[in-house]
């Protein structure tokens, strides 16, 4: 790679491949957490998520395209994502190119309600 | 004359002026890159990225089209033009609380001058995993061909 990301000290891949940041949306609700991203030929098999701590990983490996045009893609990205999600129960679909990531939310952090009462 | 000329060489400069200075707004505009470890580039060019080969017996072209449905794309041929239209709708979940949305929909169009003939009953359209594979089969006569070399 180049000279800026010697200088940042950032793990090097071992394989000379290009490194795509896919597009990705991010949504919350009371439960869960939903991530979309769009990688475009990966299928299941192809895909990684890892959970480290609170670093969400997700990669996916791209075969290179039938006509020759490109070699093959990787494609990374790391989130912040808040502690105590279960790896386990992560849930993982890719549809027509777009990963779709579901984490419940640890119970610490949904909502609770606060019953008021009166004095 | 001559001033007439001047004048016009002004406007001109002035004219490239603004557009460099529109042009630096608009890449001010673009997504800033990700910060994750490892990664080298986000992809900001024209949607949907592709690529086109010719194999010889045929012109590939593969585009990217994450979330996109057969019937959402449309592919035609006029004379010796390719066009490739196509819209991804929204698919964001309602009720939920948006962080972050960097799949915008989009609607798209496309166009490609073919170098030679080809036949359109034999070239086939494939969409599988948010990839199109288009195979245009040459014409019989657009095709390479050997030519032997005869040693006397």
């Amino acid at each position: 790679m180049n000279e800026a990301s010697m200088n940042k000290r950032e793990p090097e891949r071992m394989a000379e491949r290009a490194t795509y940041a896919p597009p990705v949306d991010i949504f919350e609700n009371k439960e869960e957490i939903l991530i979309l991203a769009d990688v475009p030929g990966v299928v299941l098999e192809g895909l990684t998520v890892n959970l480290d701590g609170d670093h969400l990983t997700l990669e996916g490996h791209r075969r290179s395209r039938a006509s020759g045009g490109d070699e093959a893609v990787d494609y990374r990205r790391t989130f912040v994502v808040p502690r105590g999600i279960d790896s386990d129960k992560i849930a993982a679909t890719i549809h027509n190119g777009v990963l779709r990531l579901v984490l419940p939310k640890p119970v610490a952090l949904k909502p609770r309600q606060i019953e008021v009462k009166a004095g | 004359m001559f001033s007439y000329f001047e004048d016009l060489d002004r406007t001109l400069a002035a004219m490239n002026h603004l557009r460099r200075r529109v042009d630096r707004r608009l890449d001010d505009l673009e997504p800033a890159p990700s910060r994750s470890p490892g990664v080298e580039r986000m992809w900001s060019g024209r949607f949907p990225s592709l690529s086109c080969a010719d194999t010889g017996a045929s012109l590939v072209f593969e585009a990217d089209l994450p979330g996109l449905d057969e019937k959402d794309v449309q592919l035609e041929v006029h004379q010796d033009v390719l066009t490739l239209r196509g819209e991804r709708r929204q698919d964001a979940p309602q009720g939920w609380l948006v962080h972050r949305q960097e799949r915008a929909p989009v609607k798209f169009s496309r166009s490609f001058t073919l170098p030679c003939k080809v036949d359109l009953e034999k070239s086939t359209a494939r969409l599988k995993d948010g990839v199109l594979t288009l195979t245009l089969v040459k014409a019989t006569e657009a095709r390479p061909r050997q030519i032997a070399v005869n040693a006397h």
